[in-house]
């Protein structure tokens, strides 16, 4: 195969990558009990620091089932979850969910945020509980605000904020505890093309050599503003590509 | 401490943001609370009325009345020797005899005529222990003494209220005019709790009223004794005394047993509300569990994403439980307040000294928090339950 010589061309980038901040050990994903559905079959996945990355497939590839599991939404049939190499599977709710908080951001495509909050409250949500004093909370989550160039509209409630503007608050809510990673679940799916395009934009500035980004995606056009994309099918991972400009120029498997 | 403000935070933006709903479920703890504390209230209140009301009285003092004997035509009355037996009962301390005497126009000034023959004052033909025996002190002046008993001269002393109508000043020398002769008003007394009827009436001696009116006989028609000792025991033996198997009867009493009475029915009623308070904040934590439930299923959207922002189900459980408890507590505050607002309206209504523990207060608002968050438990149990996954819907 022609991609092989590729990859040796390429293989300083991925291992010039930056620490292992998220990872997949040989993990399954088993749903039911009388009729056992494999959504994931024995996958193992690194997220490194200052990684872009996508995940896409068609539905029921599993996509969402690794996003679930890399979020620590969820917790594996077999396998291990490693965050900065702890095995949260083994650890307790409490501690995992801490863990969670501080290692990873969250963004969704129906953005989530609590109707009864101002975009200020819901960036502050994720603050919380974290020994912070009601001025740092305010401040830090006034910074993000800023980030996502909300910062004026801090005291609006997510009816009052068209469907861009709120997806903007959910990434401000994600980067505020300034995550390691960013876990994306089709961002834009929910936005027109200009809003989308405004949040691609957002998450290509979120990219740094401490953060991962990582969007689970059906649109290809998203898929492919990444530096690194994951395919899925059946429950595996079938490519590992590594893009330069929507150009794949290399392969990880 | 600082987690604890976090806590309490996030349960009040949670429970502002439903105003209406809130309102709604606290308003179980309130009325629960509300009629337990106004029916404790009250009964205190009134107990303690009734207490200085007695002891004011004394539980000591029997009322005898006359019971028609064969005298047909005349009121019933207590001859003046059936007196005199009752007097030398052992445990008997005092007696005093009343009568009232009937077709009295009185009079404080010239003019006044009319309106008093419409609204007749009661004089009372009476002995000088009456204050004593009653044990009502004067207000000013003095009461019917043996002197006036013995002379038989045109002396009165009035009532209190009667006092006040007349616009009698304290020993003030005025005179009164019953049925156009005149008496000299000597006293005041003060107010009987036990017959207010005296309070507006005009008392003479006995010896005035046959030398003044229609009296035969000094016969009094009503008794009173006061009898420290063996209340009850005398009691039964004064209508045996006078009548002495003769024709004439006569009833005793003793009217604080009725007060005594009065309590316990109070006693029954006020655990009645106080029950009823009890199954209202019953139902009003099962209305909590209820709204709280639903409440969870319908933020289950905003429970995920708390779960994917860091918080433990233990943070979730709790949130919701605090909810629960800034509802019982609020519930509580607002119920004893109502309560308390219920036992001085009824207090002051009925002239009774408002009685009402704080630390009670305090108490049934502790058990509105109690309800409240046992009422809580199952909703924060399930909301800590939720799977994230579930609720976000991924992909």
């Amino acid at each position: 195969m022609g991609e092989s010589m590729v990859v040796s061309d390429l293989s300083p980038v991925h291992e010039s990558g930056g620490e292992v901040l998220l990872a997949l050990e040989g993990v399954s994903r088993i749903y039911g009990t009388e009729v056992e559905v494999r959504a994931l079959d024995d996958v193992s996945l690194d997220i490194r620091a200052g990684e872009f990355l996508s995940i896409v497939g068609p539905s029921g590839s599993g996509k969402s089932t690794m996003l679930g599991l890399l979020g620590v939404l969820d917790l594996p049939t077999e396998g291990a979850v490693r965050i900065r190499g702890t095995d949260v599977t083994l650890l307790p709710d409490a501690e995992r969910s801490r863990l969670r908080g501080e290692a990873i951001g969250f963004v969704f495509q129906q953005f989530h945020l609590i109707p009864h909050l101002t975009a200020l409250g819901n960036v502050e949500t994720a603050l919380l509980y974290r020994g912070l004093t009601r001025r740092q909370r305010r401040s830090q989550a006034l910074a993000a605000l800023e980030q996502v160039g909300l910062g004026n509209r801090h005291d609006h409630r997510p009816v009052q904020m068209s469907g861009g503007e709120q997806q903007r608050v959910a990434i401000a809510r994600a980067i505020s505890t300034e995550p390691g990673v960013v876990l994306a679940d089709e961002p834009t799916g929910a936005l027109d093309s200009q809003n989308a395009e405004n949040v691609l934009q957002i998450f290509d500035d979120l990219q740094s050599p401490e953060r991962a980004v990582c969007i689970v995606t059906h649109d290809l056009h998203v898929a492919d503003s990444a530096s690194r994309k994951i395919s899925m099918l059946d429950g595996k991972i079938v490519a590992d590509d590594v893009l330069r400009g929507g150009v794949v120029v290399g392969s990880r498997l | 401490m600082r987690r604890f403000r976090e806590l309490v935070g996030v349960a009040t933006a949670g429970l502002t943001a439903r105003k209406v709903r809130t309102l709604l479920i606290m308003l179980g703890p309130i009325l629960g609370v509300s009629a337990i504390v106004a029916a404790i209230g009250i009964n205190e209140s009134s107990k303690g009325y009734l207490k200085a009301k007695l002891q004011q009285l004394g539980t000591d003092l029997i009322v005898v009345n006359a019971s028609a004997g064969l005298g047909f035509g005349q009121d019933p009355v207590i001859e003046a020797d059936a007196v005199a037996r009752v007097g030398r009962l052992p445990d008997v301390t005092t007696v005093t005899g009343t009568r009232q005497l009937s077709d009295i126009v009185t009079v404080p000034f010239a003019g006044a005529e009319d309106y008093y023959r419409a609204f007749p004052v009661p004089v009372i033909a009476t002995g000088p222990e009456l204050p004593t025996t009653l044990d009502v002190p004067m207000v000013s002046g003095r009461f019917l003494n043996a002197f006036d008993e013995k002379s038989g001269a045109r002396v009165a002393v009035i009532g209190r209220d009667l006092a006040d109508e007349y616009g009698y000043l304290a020993g003030e020398a005025r005179t009164i005019e019953l049925n156009g002769l005149e008496y000299g008003v000597v006293g005041v007394l003060d107010w009987v709790l036990l017959e207010p009827s005296m309070d507006s009436a005009v008392f003479l001696t006995f010896s005035a009223a046959v030398a003044d009116w229609t009296l035969d006989e000094p016969d009094p028609s009503r008794l009173y004794v006061r009898a420290p000792t063996n209340t009850a025991l005398v009691a039964k033996e004064i209508p045996i005394v006078v009548s002495l198997g003769g024709p004439d009867g006569a009833s005793a009493s003793v009217p604080t047993d009725l007060l005594d009475a009065q309590s316990q029915v109070d006693e029954s009623l006020n655990n009645l509300t106080k029950m009823m308070g009890g199954l209202a904040l019953i139902v009003g934590g099962v209305g909590i569990a209820n709204v709280m439930s639903i409440s969870v299923i319908q933020r289950s959207s905003e429970i995920g994403i708390r779960r994917a922002l860091g918080h433990s189900r233990g943070t979730i459980a709790v949130q919701f439980l605090f909810e629960a408890l800034v509802v019982g507590v609020f519930g509580g505050i607002f119920g004893a307040l109502v309560g308390a607002g219920v036992v001085w309206a009824v207090a002051s209504q009925r002239g009774y000294t408002m009685v009402l523990s704080v630390a009670g207060l305090a108490g049934w608002a502790l058990v509105s928090v109690g309800v409240a968050v046992v009422a809580g438990l199952y909703p924060s149990s399930k909301a800590a339950r939720l799977e994230p996954l579930e609720t976000l819907r991924l992909g």
